[in-house]
């Protein structure tokens, strides 16, 4: 029984990232493969403020995403000077430069070795310390990030980057700022993954930069690109199916030893396939053009 | 003591450039950013491994043959799934989201069948060279000397024969080869398997020195996009220059700062060529047009 | 009659890689005129387009909108000073549904700033449905009543034209730019085009077109400039223009 709260509780930390990730790709048609980063920024900051500082959970919370919003800011500048391929490789680049300055500033982030103790979630005196708890605490946050992301999508805001995505010049034309738009697009997103960060480190308890790497990064951006983009449903469908596939596959008696491998496997050949037949994903409603 | 760092960074610059010569042959022909690149590279290793170590065959052979298989899995690549994209006309982000497919898929595969360890080929000291005050081992002379073979023939093939101006026409302006009667399929197939080769050669040398792990291939791809990126995209040479200044790059940051920041460095260096040369070192800067 | 300029180009000047594309052009645009521009291809006439709407910057001159200077502006700022675009190649949003690109014709909307939509979320909803209830006036206005729905890609050519018309009229632009409307209309379309050209109101607009259909050209100009190779060549009434044997000349070859 826990097993499955504890599914549900990884379907509510990726269907955060999922639609946090899907406003850059789906909406402002900003292909980013740096997502991971800010996953992880916000596992850190947050960790090192509730260990260091002795924050509660939710002022930790919000100082992570202040923190990723704040990086963000970083990658949002190439964003603005690069097209297409250049800029798919500057978020490579900052993925790597986060990850790498995870795993080598030691004396900050304790490196390989990762921060142990995490402090559990706890809301005046009250501790979310068991797994239906917190999936209590993990599904309120999703909701209210699901809430605050169908306002942005359904916004004016979400139309003029939907414009960005379909026709740059255009959009500038209708006196879209272009420059602003996509600040603010890499701000939110950075901020919202942020929060699945802090959610990850709390209900685990140990970070490492392990579970912030690159390849981390490609999977978020596979459940957008598989789930499909641009709308509400895609990426949800996508992390249901890519959270769950895994699982389903242990069903199979699949041995523990390979089934990483096997499930890694399966969603490179969905990769594949689906950039072939159906590059809009299962459910999305951009097509990936 | 600087010396040897910079004979160190020589030699990783000569593996680098080898990689990236075959990297940037096919991102200046096909625009496609072959990822995939990185699994050439390791399957080679792999399947050179596994005649030398498993099936004992003898050196030259197994070497050729880890070399024959990544040269075929590359123009495979090109078969089955690169070309009918290009036939659709699809756009450079779908070929690259199924160049990471392709790559998720062989690099699972290898760790599935072989394990996550390192397989060494040479266990043992490797016998050195001393060339004035700095010391290389018999390997690292191998890679430099493979280098200068590679790079002299590669320049060669390009400038000379007949094919390497159909490889820079085709970079060039690739409608117009068509128009021509000459068939691209055929152009682009040569380009995979030239490009795979340079992967397969440098990671089988580079398998003998310190051995392999289904995890070599990213990095080296990396080190080739960028640098392609510094060294300029478009002209097919310039790879080198960009990876001997990655390597000794690379080596002067051990020397004086630490191991440890070697990646982030070189990312940093990629970013702000991107921000403020994105031509590269030799490159010209195009004029975009906004309209 | 008052005479007002709306828009003035002083002077100015872009080359491109030795090539003078536009060669110390002035210009004056008067308000409630409907203006052309023509010439043979490569005269410069797009170049000057893309240096008023801020996608080119001037290498020399000026351009003034009434008594601010605009040259070197991005082109959302030019956007929101009043000038609106009609693109050659038009330029629809494909993926986007007729409505939804009528109302990006909007140029400015508190909703477009996340931190409004938040804080004055009732602010936001009303300009909404006020500029709704606009996209669909002029969506019915162009001729393209129950079509909201549909995928601009999937109209016509001329249809996207008239959408994209729709959407510069609900922007309210004091400056409207069209380049080459009737490029690539089915003949047939071209009438009502003109006809919907006509109908806008130019109480306090200016519109600017640029054409190769002469016909066009003598149905809807008010005043016309003739460039040839980056210059101002000729001016005036259209049918003094289009007469002038200069003109013809160059122009038809004749």
């Amino acid at each position: 029984m826990n097993y499955l709260l504890h599914i549900l509780i990884m379907l509510c930390i990726y269907g955060i990232l999922a639609l946090s990730l899907n406003l850059l790709i789906g909406y402002a048609g900003l292909f980013s493969i740096c997502h991971a980063a800010f996953y992880g920024i916000g596992a850190y900051a947050s960790t090192l403020l509730m260990i260091k500082t002795g924050f509660n959970f939710f002022p930790a919370l919000i100082g992570g995403t202040l923190a990723s919003s704040l990086f963000a800011l970083l990658i949002a500048y190439p964003s603005l000077r690069l097209r297409g391929d250049y800029f798919i490789l500057a978020t490579l680049g900052f993925q790597l430069i986060i990850y790498s300055i995870l795993y080598n500033w030691v004396g900050l982030t304790r490196g390989p070795y990762g921060i142990p103790g995490i402090p559990r979630a706890s809301l005046f005196g009250f501790e979310f310390d068991s797994i239906p708890l917190f999936l209590l605490l993990s599904s309120a946050i999703f909701l209210l990030v699901l809430f605050f992301v169908k306002r942005l999508y359904f916004s004016p805001f979400g139309r003029d980057l939907k414009a960005i995505r379909e026709d740059e010049i255009a959009a500038s034309a209708l006196g879209k700022n272009l420059p602003l738009l996509k600040i603010w697009t890499f701000t939110i997103a950075g901020g919202l993954a942020s929060i699945s960060g802090s959610l990850y480190a709390t209900y685990v308890t140990y970070i490492d930069p392990t579970s912030f790497t690159l390849d981390e990064s490609i999977f978020l951006t596979a459940i957008v690109l598989v789930g499909g983009s641009g709308n509400m449903k895609g990426p949800l469908i996508g992390t249901l199916f890519m959270i769950l596939l895994p699982e389903a596959l242990r069903f199979l008696g699949l041995p523990d030893t390979v089934a990483p491998n096997v499930r890694q496997m399966i969603y490179g050949i969905f990769l594949i396939v689906l950039m072939r037949y159906r590059p809009q994903g299962i459910a999305g409603e951009f097509k990936f053009e | 003591m600087l010396a040897q760092f910079i004979a160190n960074g020589l030699v990783n610059g000569a593996i680098y450039s080898i990689v990236a010569l075959g990297f940037s042959l096919i991102y200046n022909t096909t625009k496609i950013f072959h990822i995939a690149h990185a699994s050439v590279y390791v399957f080679s290793s792999y399947i050179f491994y596994t005649f030398y170590r498993i099936l004992n065959f003898p050196l030259i052979p197994s070497f050729a043959l880890g070399l024959f298989s990544g040269v075929l899995l590359g123009i495979f690549m090109e078969i089955l799934v690169y070309r009918p994209l290009f036939l659709k006309k699809a756009s450079s982000g779908i070929a690259l989201v199924s160049s990471i497919g392709i790559n998720v898929f062989i690099v699972n595969l290898i760790a599935l069948l072989y394990g996550n360890e390192t397989k060494i080929l040479f266990p043992g000291v490797q016998k050195t060279f001393q060339i004035g005050g700095v010391i290389l081992t018999r390997i690292q002379v191998a890679e430099f000397v493979a280098f200068i073979i590679i790079s002299f023939i590669y320049f060669l093939l390009l400038r000379i024969t007949n094919f390497g101006k159909l490889i820079r026409a085709y970079a060039n302006n690739p409608t117009l080869l068509s128009t021509f009667g000459i068939e691209d399929s055929h152009l682009r197939i040569w380009i995979f398997a030239v490009g795979s080769l340079f992967a397969g050669i440098a990671s089988c040398l580079v398998a003998i020195d310190v051995g392999t792990d289904p995890n070599v291939g990213m990095p080296a791809l990396l080190v080739s996009a960028v640098s392609m990126i510094i060294g300029g995209i478009g002209i097919f040479e310039s790879a080198i220059i960009g990876g001997f200044l990655i390597g000794v790059l690379q080596s002067l940051v051990v020397w004086q700062i630490s191991a440890r920041w070697q990646e982030a460095i070189t990312f940093a260096l990629l970013i702000a060529f991107l921000l403020f040369r994105p031509q590269g070192i030799l490159g010209r800067r195009k004029r975009i047009e906004e309209i | 009659m008052e005479r007002r300029i709306a828009l003035k180009v002083l002077n100015l000047t872009k080359s491109f890689g030795g090539l003078k594309a536009v060669d110390s052009v002035n210009l004056d645009f008067i308000e409630g005129r409907i203006t052309g521009l023509i010439g043979p291809n490569g005269a410069g006439k797009t170049t000057i387009f893309n240096m008023i709407s801020g996608f080119l910057i001037p290498d020399q001159g000026e351009i003034w909108l009434e008594n601010k200077r605009i040259d070197g502006l991005k082109p959302w700022e030019v956007a929101k000073l009043g000038i609106g675009r009609l693109f050659q190649d038009v330029r629809v949003f494909r993926e986007l549904s007729v409505l939804e690109n009528v109302l990006l014709g909007v140029v400015d909307h508190p909703g477009e700033y996340p931190l409004n939509l938040f804080f004055i979320p009732k602010l936001v909803k009303k300009k909404e449905s006020d500029i709704l209830n606009k996209a669909r006036e002029w969506i019915k206005f162009v001729g393209l009543e129950g079509k909201e729905n549909l995928n601009a890609g999937s109209l016509s050519f001329g249809q996207q034209k008239l959408l994209a018309l729709a959407r510069l009229l609900i922007g309210e632009f004091k400056i409207i730019l069209l380049d080459e409307p009737t490029a690539g209309v089915n003949p047939v379309m071209i009438k009502p085009l003109l006809d919907l050209i006509r109908r806008i109101p130019l109480t306090g607009r200016t519109i600017i077109f640029i054409e190769h259909n002469m016909n066009v050209v003598l149905n809807i100009a008010n005043w016309v400039y003739f460039l040839d190779e980056g210059k101002v060549a000729s001016f005036g009434l259209p049918q003094d223009v289009l007469g002038n044997p200069e003109v013809r000349r160059i122009y038809l070859g004749v």
